[in-house]
């Protein structure tokens, strides 16, 4: 009879048992039921719980349709079944692994269209919400990449924005932002230019011709476990968040820990002063890890970084007190640039070497950098000049993010045509 | 020795200024008025011997509720040499009047004192640079006071900035002044250090902004 022929045909299954991880194979049958007798049997099948049968509507009444989902291991046998007892079905669903995986894709296409659209870069984000929007910018724009460089100290991907239209290593610029956790408005006029740089490629002259020969590297958190915690714990805070060995104090100031003159004046060796130098060049992971890929790289022409306040445009040395060899060019490369800046809002930012416009301060990321062959080499000390100072109201995001541009864009447009 | 002409731009001379500023707002900063440098003119610097050091400043400064105007003053530190302890000498002289904030004043005064409880308050601009408008006064007079604390505590190496109003408890007094505790997160430029100091102020309409403990 059928009960046995059923028991005999789907027993031999019971040791095939798949772990359900995926749907892959899996059909959604619909069966159409004629009388009372083939509900019987279906119920019957529904019993048998080694099959794993996932029944969507359950066999209840005649009239009624029948959905069940079948793991693909059971699939022919199912059918095989029904056939034998001349029980109608048609197939709702193929392979179900196929339309979840379908299904997701199209969620996350919405989801980043919403994002794209609904993206503030007018407000301060979360470290999340900047790594979905770097995702974002990835999938929307084919020479937009994101790539991984390195781990922060506790563990949190260094994320970088490859901007590329070809080539092969063309020469790059670099540009990073955050360095120093508190500097918000560094993080988040980063994302500001990302996204205008992206989506003004091919229709701005500028952008695509500095794009069409060169490459751009964007950093825009350089100290994300320093970002999070001026999230969690302390908004002031600008350090890394590495353990120091016998010190109860937490974090090495990243632009004192460059290869440049490290551990000289303008650095504290004392764990818990803001600006320790730590306990060796290069030994905290967040500036490893951009010295490696620089070098690695190897064919990097600027090297550009992002701080807040103070409304300067510096480059080297900070270090030493002299004048660097290129010193001619830079001072006019940076007052062209400030002038730039200037033309949008009136913004004033003074330009000079670190150690006459600020103070000698050793290990900086640019003095490394230009001590490296890295000539245009400039550190841009955004908005404002101390009213609110690391505090800078969120409706001055987009002025700061629009005029800084500006004055990288000069610096970029002037690389570009020393380089090619 | 002569004065020697600094370049206005450089933090060198900005020091300077920063103290001036922080004497001035001391002065003549309050709930009505918040006095902010626009731009540091002119800027020389006298090496006197066995004295210290004295910076020369032409100052153009604003009202930051009053923006419209500009002020234009001159203002004299001394840093005196062998003793950072002591505070600089500071001369100002401000020629012609600031806004009037008579009104203002009286108006924040009465609110103060018309208050059942004490005005407490927090982290004055928040993380995103917010200041709630009916927390303006309050964040003015922490102007004031941090005016107080920087002109006592600089020296020639250090720039300070007030970086926040971390925290603010009115004290209600028998007498006719206000009385605000204070702490103040102090920004340093040169060590990039972040401070908290305890700062407890007496306002009074007439009377202005004294620091009773620091």
């Amino acid at each position: 009879p059928a009960n046995m022929k059923l028991i005999f045909i789907f027993s031999a299954l019971i040791g095939a048992s798949l772990c359900l991880e995926t749907f892959v194979g899996h059909q959604v049958l619909r069966i159409k039921t004629k009388n009372e007798e083939e509900v019987k049997q279906l119920q019957l099948l529904e019993s048998l719980e080694h099959l794993e049968l996932d029944f969507w509507i359950n066999p209840s009444a005649p009239a009624l349709p029948v959905d069940v989902r079948i793991p693909a291991v059971s699939v022919q046998s199912v059918k095989a079944f029904l056939e034998s007892q001349g029980i109608e079905y048609s197939i709702l669903i193929e392979d179900l692994q196929d339309v979840l995986d379908k299904e997701r894709q199209e969620m996350a296409e919405s989801a980043q269209r919403q994002r794209s659209s609904s993206f503030d870069f007018g407000a301060y984000h979360t470290l999340d919400d900047i790594n979905n929007e770097l995702d974002y910018l990835a999938s929307e724009y084919s020479f937009v990449e994101k790539i991984q460089i390195g781990e922060s100290y506790e563990k949190r991907p260094l994320y970088v924005l490859k901007f590329s239209t070809g080539g092969s290593n063309r020469p790059a610029i670099w540009l990073d932002a955050g360095i120093h956790s508190r500097e918000w408005v560094t993080q988040a006029s980063a994302l500001w230019i990302a996204n205008k740089i992206a989506s003004d490629y091919g229709t701005d002259d500028s952008i695509t011709s500095l794009l069409d020969k060169m490459d751009l590297f964007l950093l825009p958190v350089a100290n994300p476990d320093g970002f999070v915690y001026t999230h969690t714990s302390n908004r002031m805070w600008r350090k890394t968040r590495s353990k120091i060995p016998g010190s109860v104090c937490v974090g090495v100031d990243p632009n004192r820990n460059w290869d440049a003159g490290f551990g000289g004046p303008g650095a504290s060796n004392k764990p818990c002063s803001d600006s320790y130098h730590g306990p060796s060049a290069n030994s905290e992971v967040e500036v490893k890890s951009v010295v490696d890929f620089i070098k690695n790289h190897g064919n990097f022409k600027a090297f550009l970084t992002l701080h807040s306040y103070s409304q300067l445009l510096m480059y080297p040395y900070g270090y030493k007190c002299t004048r660097p060899d290129d010193y001619a060019e830079l001072e006019s490369l940076g007052r062209a640039a400030a002038s730039s800046i200037r033309s949008l809002y009136g913004t004033t930012f003074q330009v000079g070497t670190i150690c006459k416009t600020i103070y000698q301060a050793s290990g900086g990321s640019i003095d490394w950098s230009y001590d490296n062959g890295i000539k245009y080499s400039f550190a841009f000390e955004l908005r404002d000049t101390g009213r609110y100072g690391f505090l800078l109201p969120a409706n001055q995001i987009l002025p700061a993010a629009k005029e800084t541009w500006l004055g990288l864009k000069k610096i970029m447009e002037h690389v570009r045509d020393k380089s090619s | 020795s002569l004065a020697m002409e600094l370049p206005p731009s450089h933090f060198p001379a900005g020091r300077a200024a920063a103290v001036a500023l922080g004497y001035l707002r001391y002065l003549r900063g309050g709930p009505g008025r918040g006095l902010q440098l626009r731009e540091l003119r002119r800027a020389r610097r006298q090496d006197i011997d066995d004295v210290g050091h004295k910076y020369y400043l032409e100052l153009e400064l604003e009202d930051v509720l009053d923006k419209d105007r500009s002020v234009h003053c001159t203002a004299e530190v001394l840093y005196h040499l062998g003793s950072p302890s002591t505070a600089p000498d500071v001369q100002v002289a401000v020629p012609g009047e600031l806004r009037s904030t008579e009104e203002a004043d009286q108006e924040f005064y009465n609110q103060i004192r018309s208050l059942e409880k004490e005005l407490v308050a927090e982290n004055i601009p928040d993380s995103h640079g917010n200041v709630p408008p009916e927390l303006e006064p309050i964040h003015l007079l922490a102007w004031a006071a941090s005016g107080y604390v920087i002109w006592q505590n600089s020296t020639e190496n250090t720039k300070f900035h007030l970086a926040q109003v971390k925290h603010v408890k009115q004290v209600k007094r028998p007498d006719e002044d206000l009385q605000f505790d204070y702490v103040l997160l102090l920004h340093e430029m040169v060590s990039q250090e972040v401070m908290p100091w305890e700062v407890t102020v007496l306002w009074h309409p007439r009377r202005g902004a004294r620091v009773s403990r620091h």
